[in-house]
């Protein structure tokens, strides 16, 4: 269970937390959705631990606090899949995929055997001995999100994964993480409000003025917390 | 290490009444071990240094090494402290070292920013060239002509060094003990970091590895450009990307190198001794254009 008690996030100037409070198991599905700006990837970033903006409260899971988790162990927990790709050197989809492995330290044959499967599932076992950096932006995306499943931590951060994916494969993407979600918590950052409510079991709202709601798809999804969620303008205007 | 600018049969390889005996055993066979150290060393340093800053133009003499090197004893030569090459060895070790600190020190911010690197490194070099150059303008004939030589990077000051083996096989074994988090780190700092390598801890262990190595090689041989920068991508094209089998090709590769740069320096216009400098150059570049054309 990853508890988020009275987390207050400011970067710089602005505060783009201000006391948010949830509680996140295996089983969910979270869709967190909200304006751009609004801090959606700098929530997921600081409860992966890779970026640590001025914060209060705290972050953690089975009561272990995430900033004092050691690296190998916090990827076992959160695996995140980055917005953007960087730029990197031309490794095959094969080796790029296995290297979600890193923090387990596994037998090889389970390594070569889990990459295998992670990549029939991405469906992108054909492309395995191809560079990553001859491949289309969608395809690079799918390696991407292949790898975080390599990695088969507790929780799957996913910010935006549907960028660069095309209509019938998007489709399929989600219900690979829904599939995982039975026995994972995922959270994902989407901007796409009706695949949220099609797939996701339940809904994180970032709304303008630090406030939030949280709770299941059913429950937030309103027409009224919708429109709410494209007219607040306040903290802008 | 038959050839040289007195050419010896290979009888006298074990001959201990010849007069080339010694030639062989105590001034040549130092000479091809420190090439291939030297050798080993800039190409490893450059793939090391390649990966931290993730820029394909870096070399090792990106960290200041050889300009604090140098300026460091350069000043030695000049103000006629000493000639001796275990002082100079010392001192230039001590400039290089120093350098390497003032960078990192400028570099870290709680922790190590390899962007802030690759610009530190750049201006501070151009501090380094300037004093260089102030000496080398001030300076009597007879010290130009030592220095210059120097400067173009040399073996022919070839010193035993006992130390330089143990430290390059302790770096290697470290390396390849990480060679896995190498290769997460070659796909970007935040790749890495997400997946559960300690970027700051690797980070820090690169560059102290690259600083020790560069600088114990410019201590022993100057600066010799073009190694570390082109060994690496020569490297990765024959060998791919991992770690694992880059890390004992590059030093391999890269002693082989030298070693071949410096017989040709030692023989083709014997008895006169070039600078190997010139030589890593004028073989490098056709081999790599020609196979950066292939690719």
């Amino acid at each position: 269970m990853l508890q988020l008690t009275n987390l207050t996030i400011s970067q710089g100037e602005s505060i783009l937390f201000n006391n948010l409070n949830g509680e996140f198991n295996k089983g969910e599905f979270w869709g967190i959705i909200g304006q751009n700006g609004v801090g959606k990837s700098t929530l997921l970033q600081t409860i992966a631990g890779i970026n640590h903006p001025l914060s209060h409260g705290s972050i953690t899971v089975q009561g272990t606090n995430v900033n004092h988790m050691a690296s190998q162990l916090r990827a076992q927990t959160f695996s995140y899949l980055l917005q953007d790709q960087e730029p990197c050197l031309a490794f095959s989809v094969r080796e790029a995929v296995g290297m979600g492995r890193y923090p387990w330290q596994s037998k090889k044959q389970d390594d070569e055997k889990i990459t295998e499967t992670a990549m029939q599932t991405c469906r992108i076992n054909h492309l395995a001995n191809k560079s990553i950096l001859k491949l289309s932006g969608g395809e690079r995306r799918k390696v991407e999100i292949a790898t975080c499943i390599t990695q088969q931590s507790d929780f799957l951060l996913l910010d935006e994964p549907l960028n660069h994916l095309d209509l019938v494969y998007r489709q399929h993407i989600l219900e690979v993480f829904a599939q995982i979600s039975q026995n994972h918590c995922v959270m994902m950052v989407c901007h796409d409000i009706e695949a949220v409510k099609q797939h996701c079991s339940h809904v994180l709202m970032l709304l303008a003025n630090n406030c939030y709601l949280a709770g299941t798809s059913a429950t937030i999804l309103t027409q009224e917390n919708i429109g709410r969620l494209f007219n607040d303008h306040s903290q802008h205007d | 290490m038959l050839v040289g600018s007195v050419l010896t049969p290979p009888a006298s390889l074990f001959d201990p009444s010849s007069p080339h005996f010694e030639i062989i055993w105590e001034l040549r066979l130092p000479r091809v071990i420190n090439a291939i150290l030297v050798g080993g060393s800039l190409a490893l340093s450059g793939l090391l240094i390649q990966n931290l800053v993730k820029n394909p133009l870096a070399d090792p003499y990106l960290l200041g090494v050889s300009g604090g090197a140098a300026t460091v004893q350069l000043l030695v030569i000049i103000t006629g402290l000493s000639l001796a090459q275990n002082t100079l060895f010392l001192f230039g070790f001590m400039g290089s070292l120093g350098a390497t600190m003032l960078l990192l020190r400028l570099s870290y911010q709680g922790r190590i920013k390899p962007e802030k690197i690759t610009l530190n490194g750049v201006v501070l070099a151009f501090g380094f060239a300037a004093i260089i150059s102030f000496v080398l303008a001030t300076a009597s004939g007879q010290q130009i002509k030592s220095m210059m030589f120097w400067l173009m990077g040399d073996m022919s000051f070839a010193q035993p060094n006992f130390l330089m083996p143990i430290i390059i096989t302790l770096c290697l074994m470290l390396l390849l003990k990480q060679h896995r988090a190498l290769d997460l780190l070659a796909r970007g700092d935040l790749f890495a970091l997400k997946s559960g390598v300690n970027t700051h801890r690797i980070n820090l262990m690169i560059f102290i590895i690259t600083a020790l190595l560069t600088s114990m090689a410019v201590a022993q041989a100057g600066t010799i450009g073009f190694v570390g920068l082109i060994i690496p991508h020569l490297v990765r094209m024959m060998a791919g990307y991992q770690h694992q089998q880059l890390i004992p090709m590059c030093f391999l590769v890269g002693a082989c190198f030298l070693l071949a740069a410096d017989t040709l320096a030692r023989t083709i216009m014997s008895p006169l001794q070039l600078p190997v400098g010139i030589f890593t150059a004028l073989i490098g570049v056709p081999v790599f254009l020609w196979l950066n054309r292939k690719v």
